[in-house]
């Protein structure tokens, strides 16, 4: 056996320049599969924790019904007393109870169908934390006439605020991203453009009996803060709901279309106003992590706590099947990806494969003619195919891992639309790689089976090896 | 003592539209420690003659028995083992493993016969030391001249003490001066080793150094003449 590896390893090297360029192809391949793996799985892992922290939560106690019908009528009792069992079930990180359902808004002459969502502010910062997207600063048309004629910022900029008048903002960084100045302007007029632009905003108390009102809609219903909104809907089991709520604050959605129709109240309010008292629609679950382990283990714990049979435990893939299914879809798009990268690198092989056999039919036919066994013949030829392989694949996860490693702790940031379009979201702009998983493993057995496939020729021909006409070519 | 006994063997090419009769009905005995070299026109049937010897290839009808053991009967793998140890091979172009020093290509059939390391150490020695290439053991066929490979290629041929050697053209490729130095050794060891040597021949040197001589024409052996 040793003989035969130590055979195996010097002829790779009969051809060093081949032996290279073939391990380089191998090399190219694993590295840019694991690093584009990595980087997909990366920007899935984040695009879950963010949605799914901020929102769903990775499990949600419902009414076996209220995924499918999405009503009061199918909401469950909550008490104090099931919050803690939940939050002492094992890997529960956080809860967050809320109520869900669709009104009429109304204010003047404006009325609209808004969505309606109840919560605990306390419980709620762990979740989707409203109280970060309240409206701080408003460049309307007054706040820009303002500044412009008090001089206070120079004509280029004064054109630049111009193209944001009408735009609510819920942080400074978002505004100085829109307006794009550069760092010396922002230090001269920023506080001066945010001095006059800034909105003295309040926010939900515990039992409060306000709302919140997301700033496109409060701009349709032509309401600000301490205006009164009317809601009308339709309450438990077909009582009709109905109540005049003030405004305690603006909040700006990243998303138009759910800025344009939500309404925040707190629970108490909504159980009154719905004539649900002491329930709730859901109860958001966070946990320590996704893994299917933790997440069964959860959903069991939590499970065994309901008395109410009507209520179930769902996980984040249950609630978002569409988000599962756009997940799955890019993901098998990239291993399509991969795998026609490894499709022409199998075919790098295997060229190599084919020209071997070329050089070293008449060399096979002098080993068997002197007495070596054609399987051991084919058990060098194997070894030097895997060696082959490693060479590659340990060449790419040896660059590759620092590279992840790199970029696990320093995430790429995305920049230009996109990246405005992540932090509006309220998300992080970054792209993250994955950390070592199953993905960069199974490298070794993708490269694995290439160089069996490869080797299967060269088997079958020293199989057929005829000595006399091997000598002779 | 008789090692390598031929009756009646016959081989015949049908690839071609007609059938080529390259070895025809020849029944030939060879002794222990013989010197014989067999010659004839191109396409006598020298080389076919030294395949079917070899096992490298089977007779179309006829036997071949060597040491007692009838190659036709032998499997496949059988007979690659009965040729490692019962055969040497010097090929015209030296035909070594070219990733192998001069050292482990002659060690190479011992090891795949599985000798203990010392032994193998001392038989290659002893022979590169035989074919004059002991300051040699370390360089890759690469490295030598074909007159070197071709003595390395004999040095191997004999390693594992065979029944006898085959050697086809063993001096069509080298000079006149490598020719006669290989020779000279194929001779000593052949006293020495008392190995029987079979060569092919067209050249009248190794003709000369033969102890006997068989012709071959069109296949059929017209003459085998011993030299005293």
């Amino acid at each position: 056996m040793k003989d035969d590896f130590k055979i195996a390893w010097r002829n790779l090297w009969r051809n060093k320049r081949r032996t290279m360029i073939t391990s380089a192809s191998v090399f190219f391949a694993v590295f840019f599969a694991v690093i584009m793996r990595s980087v997909q799985l990366g920007s899935y892992d984040r695009m879950i924790m963010n949605f799914i922290e901020s929102y769903t939560g990775y499990l949600q106690v419902q009414h076996v019904k209220y995924q499918d019908n999405p009503s009061v009528d199918y909401s469950f009792v909550y008490s104090d007393s099931l919050d803690r069992a939940v939050e002492g079930v094992k890997d529960v990180v956080s809860v967050a109870p809320r109520i869900e359902s669709f009104v009429l808004a109304s204010s003047g002459a404006q009325t609209k169908g808004v969505a309606l969502l109840a919560i605990d502010p306390a419980k709620e910062k762990k979740f989707s934390n409203p109280e970060n997207k309240l409206v701080k600063y408003t460049i309307t048309s007054d706040v820009f006439d303002k500044i412009k004629s008090s001089r206070a910022i120079p004509e280029e900029i004064a054109d630049k605020l111009e193209m944001i008048v009408g735009s609510s903002y819920s942080s400074r960084a978002r505004l100085e991203l829109d307006l794009g100045l550069s760092s010396s302007d922002n230090d001269l007029y920023m506080d001066n453009i945010l001095r006059a632009s800034a909105v003295p905003n309040g926010f939900l108390a515990e039992n409060d009996e306000g709302v919140l009102v997301s700033s496109r809609l409060a701009g349709f219903l032509k309401v600000s803060i301490g205006d009164t909104v009317i809601l009308l809907g339709q309450g438990y089991h077909g009582s009709s709901a109905a109540g005049i709520f003030a405004v305690r604050g603006i909040i700006k959605m990243p998303v138009a279309d759910i800025d344009s129709k939500l309404i925040i109240m707190t629970i108490p309010a909504a159980q009154k106003f719905f004539d649900v008292t002491g329930k709730i629609t859901s109860l958001s679950v966070n946990l320590t992590g996704k893994s299917k382990r933790t997440m069964s283990g959860a959903q069991a714990g939590i499970g065994k706590l309901l008395t109410d049979k009507s209520t179930v435990v769902k996980t984040w893939e249950d609630l978002n099947p569409v988000m599962v299914q756009q997940i799955q879809g890019d993901s098998q798009t990239g291993l399509a990806t991969l795998a026609m990268l490894y499709f022409i690198i199998f075919f790098g092989i295997f060229g190599t494969v084919l020209m071997m056999i070329a050089e070293r039919t008449r060399e096979f036919g002098v080993l068997v003619a002197i007495g070596m066994q054609k399987n051991r013949l084919k058990r060098i030829v194997t070894f030097e195919m895997i060696l082959l392989g490693i060479l590659g694949l340990a060449g790419g996860m040896t660059v590759s891992a620092p590279v992840i490693i790199y970029f696990y702790f320093n995430p790429i940031l995305m920049k230009g639309d996109i990246g405005k379009m992540m932090e509006d979201i309220g998300w992080d702009a970054v792209m993250p790689t994955a950390w070592f998983g199953p993905y960069f493993y199974w490298q070794v057995i993708v490269v694995f089976i290439m160089v069996l496939i490869a080797t299967i020729y060269p088997l079958r021909k020293i199989t057929k090896l005829k000595v006399i006409e091997a000598l002779r070519s | 003592m008789k090692v390598l006994e031929l009756k009646k063997v016959n081989k015949i090419y049908d690839g071609s539209e007609v059938p080529v009769h390259a070895v025809n009905d020849v029944s030939l005995d060879f002794d222990e420690a013989e010197f014989v070299a067999i010659v004839g026109p191109s396409g006598s049937g020298k080389t076919t003659l030294l395949n079917l010897i070899g096992g490298l290839d089977m007779p179309s009808s006829g036997e071949i028995i060597i040491d007692g053991t009838n190659l036709s009967k032998l499997k496949s793998s059988q007979l690659i083992d009965f040729r490692m140890r019962n055969i040497g091979f010097v090929f015209q172009a030296y035909n070594l493993i070219p990733v192998l020093t001069a050292k482990e290509n002659v060690e190479f059939i011992m090891s795949l016969q599985k000798w203990p390391r010392k032994e193998r150490d001392e038989r290659t020695l002893e022979l590169l030391n035989a074919v004059g290439l002991g300051d040699r053991i370390n360089s890759r066929p690469s490295k030598l001249s074909g007159g070197q490979q071709q003595r390395v290629a004999v040095a191997r041929a004999l390693a594992s003490r065979p029944k006898f050697v085959l050697a086809d053209e063993p001096t069509a490729n080298l000079d006149s001066k490598s020719a006669t130095t290989l020779l000279g050794i194929m001779e000593t060891l052949n006293h020495g080793e008392k190995i029987t040597f079979i060569f092919s021949t067209h050249d009248p040197r190794v003709v000369k150094m033969a102890h006997r001589v068989i012709t071959l024409e069109d296949g059929r052996v017209i003459s085998d003449d011993v030299r005293e």
